[in-house]
């Protein structure tokens, strides 16, 4: 029970990275996979935040005396996931703009009936 | 001194800077990225010199690594710089003439935007710099593949952002187990920590990082989405994502491996997993009937032959990558280029259409011919100088196995040449002979076309042209304890 509380956040993460690469890999939906991309990318962005996470820990500004370093969650992952977030939805508007394109060919969004490239 | 700082601004300024010049006037707006290449082709240039002296190292916002970022502008650096900018300036120039329809404002902004990731790749020393230069390179290549909005295009756009997408998503994930364990993203901080932890959690990032970078490589497993995406980009996007985007995906998982990993045992994989990418690429490159199919199977073949050669994990077998690097570019560049008026010409992507297509246009026949006899690898062209050289490093290394080998990648040459031949053959000898009136690409296109077949003429015939620069490059991947002590200090 102590292992689920410690590494709750790592559960979670893992647990959703899990689930996006598994709607990536078995729905037929574009859309669906899109919705999977977006959950993938959710996990490691926690995964990232859940690295520098520190229980009860303060914001890293020394602004009122008795504050120690080790005490503060760690700022970079923090400053990563901002950066990752943007890329995120950079990736989703593209993705979701295509598929408008990829309807109007296709009339279809089933991944299985647009297949006219092939190896 | 020039800061090599402005390899990387200059194009990512104009880039923003291009829908404002549009609002002054829509008609220059074409001339901007052959301005900036030229400007990048200079600056790149003049840094050769001193940066073959000695490394620079650009500290942005003046932090001392291992805190902020570092670009680490050494010969290797340098050397892609250059090449992207030659190619950079090349293709635009082509693109001149040749982007006539479709939104062209964006497709010069996104154009900017994808060589200013390939440059930002080559030359920064973090890790997670390189991860967001990675996804501009990307982003902006998934939209110019469904540049032309037609079914094909949209299509292979989808396919290559899903892949593309997952394989950043596993990139991130490695460079995060890496924080979690070490505390830095400075590259030569975490090679110089890496034999500090144990090395099952070195194992785990390291494949989510190899497993990521790797699918913008098309190294075998992972390139499913090469072909499709290669043939249904505009011509000259596919030059670009050929000859630069996948070669800047193949140097960061040798940086990867080389200097942050320092795995040497794990190249003997890498040897297999070339080889096989090489015969997978040639083979399925030799059944296909569309032109820009083949040759984009054709660069997978080639970036397994780079990928034995660098994993031989000696100076000359790096030193021999690097050269085949260089000619793959050089040639593929020019193939594209001179297949995309060919296919503007006789409207289909079919080989059976190009029977006698040699008479009518001559030059962009002889040009194809030249780019083709160079990826062959026949002398005097540069891809013989670069293959030659791998074959020699294979066999200096004495093996047995590397004997083998190297039959086996000469069995690969000679499926390309009997594909790369049985077009020339409809080029030349198929179809009408008779004299008909000549209908050739624009002056403008055959410029850089000219300017590919020259040096890779040039590179051919003097091949110790390169020596230098790409000796300094190997001791780089090589030496890492001197990487790290160029950083650190």
């Amino acid at each position: 029970m102590e292992f689920l509380t410690d590494n709750i956040y790592y559960i979670g993460a893992f647990g959703l990275i899990f689930i996006g690469l598994f709607i990536i890999l078995v729905k037929h939906n574009l859309i669906k996979v899109i919705i999977g991309l977006g959950i993938l990318d959710t996990g490691i962005n926690l995964f990232l935040i859940a690295i520098g996470y520190i229980n009860n820990g303060t914001a890293p500004i020394f602004s009122k005396p008795g504050l120690e370093a080790g005490n503060m969650v760690d700022p970079v992952p923090q400053a990563l996931v901002l950066t990752s977030i943007v890329i995120g939805v950079a990736i989703l508007a593209l993705a979701l703009s295509l598929a408008i394109r990829l309807y109007k060919h296709y009339g279809s969004l089933d991944l299985r009936k647009i297949k006219e490239q092939r190896w | 001194m020039v800061n090599p700082i402005l390899l990387i601004i200059v194009p990512l300024a104009f880039a923003f800077a291009l829908p404002i010049v549009g609002l002054i006037s829509k008609k220059i707006i074409k001339y901007i990225p052959v301005l900036v290449f030229l400007f990048n082709l200079i600056i790149s240039l003049l840094l050769i010199p001193k940066v073959l002296d000695q490394t620079i190292i650009v500290k942005i916002g003046g932090f001392q690594p291992p805190f902020g970022i570092n670009l680490f502008v050494g010969p290797v650096g340098i050397l892609f710089s250059t090449l992207i900018a030659l190619a950079g300036l090349l293709v635009s120039v082509y693109a001149l003439s040749y982007i006539k329809e479709g939104p062209q404002e964006k497709y010069h902004i996104l154009y900017l935007l994808l060589l200013t990731g390939a440059t930002g790749v080559v030359l920064t020393g973090d890790i997670f710099n390189l991860f967001v230069f990675f996804e501009i390179l990307c982003i902006s290549s998934y939209a110019l593949v469904a540049y032309f909005g037609n079914k094909a295009g949209i299509e292979s756009s989808i396919k290559y952002l899903i892949q593309g997408s997952v394989g950043s998503s596993l990139l991130l994930l490695g460079i995060g187990l890496l924080y979690g364990q070490l505390g830095t993203l400075n590259m030569a901080d975490i090679a110089n920590q890496i034999h500090s932890i144990s090395s099952p959690s070195i194992f785990v990032p390291m494949i989510f990082i190899i497993t990521g970078l790797g699918i913008e490589a098309a190294i075998f497993p992972l390139n499913a989405w090469l072909p499709d995406a290669h043939s249904s980009a505009p011509s000259s996007i596919s030059a670009i994502l050929s000859g630069i985007a996948i070669e800047v995906g193949l140097y960061a998982v040798i940086r990867v491996i080389f200097t942050i990993f320092n795995a040497s045992s794990f190249l003997m994989f890498f040897v297999f997993l070339g080889v096989l990418t090489l015969l997978i690429g040639e083979m399925s490159a030799f059944s296909q009937k569309n032109i820009k199919r083949m040759l984009a199977y054709s660069s997978i073949g080639q970036i397994g032959l780079i990928m034995f050669a660098v994993s031989l994990n000696t100076q000359l077998g790096v030193s021999a990558g690097l050269f085949q690097m260089i000619s793959h570019t050089l040639g593929k560049g020019l193939l594209f280029l001179s297949v995309g008026f060919l296919i503007y010409k006789t409207g289909s992507m079919e080989i059976s259409s190009f029977e006698g297509i040699g008479k009518k246009m001559p030059f962009t026949s002889l040009l194809f011919t030249i780019g083709a006899f160079s990826i062959v690898g026949l002398p005097p062209f540069a891809g013989f100088a670069s293959k030659f050289m791998i074959i020699r490093a294979a066999l200096s290394t004495g093996q047995l196995l590397f004997t083998i080998l190297v039959g086996v990648i000469l069995l690969g040459t000679v499926i390309e040449g009997a594909y790369f031949f049985k077009v020339i053959q409809s080029i030349y000898f198929k179809g009408n002979t008779d004299i008909i009136k000549s209908d050739e690409a624009p002056l403008i296109a055959l410029i850089p076309m000219f300017i590919f077949a020259l040096l890779i003429i040039f590179i051919g015939v003097y091949p110790d042209f390169l020596a230098k620069i790409l000796n300094s490059a190997a001791s780089e991947f090589i030496n890492r304890i001197d990487y790290i002590r160029s950083v650190l200090g």
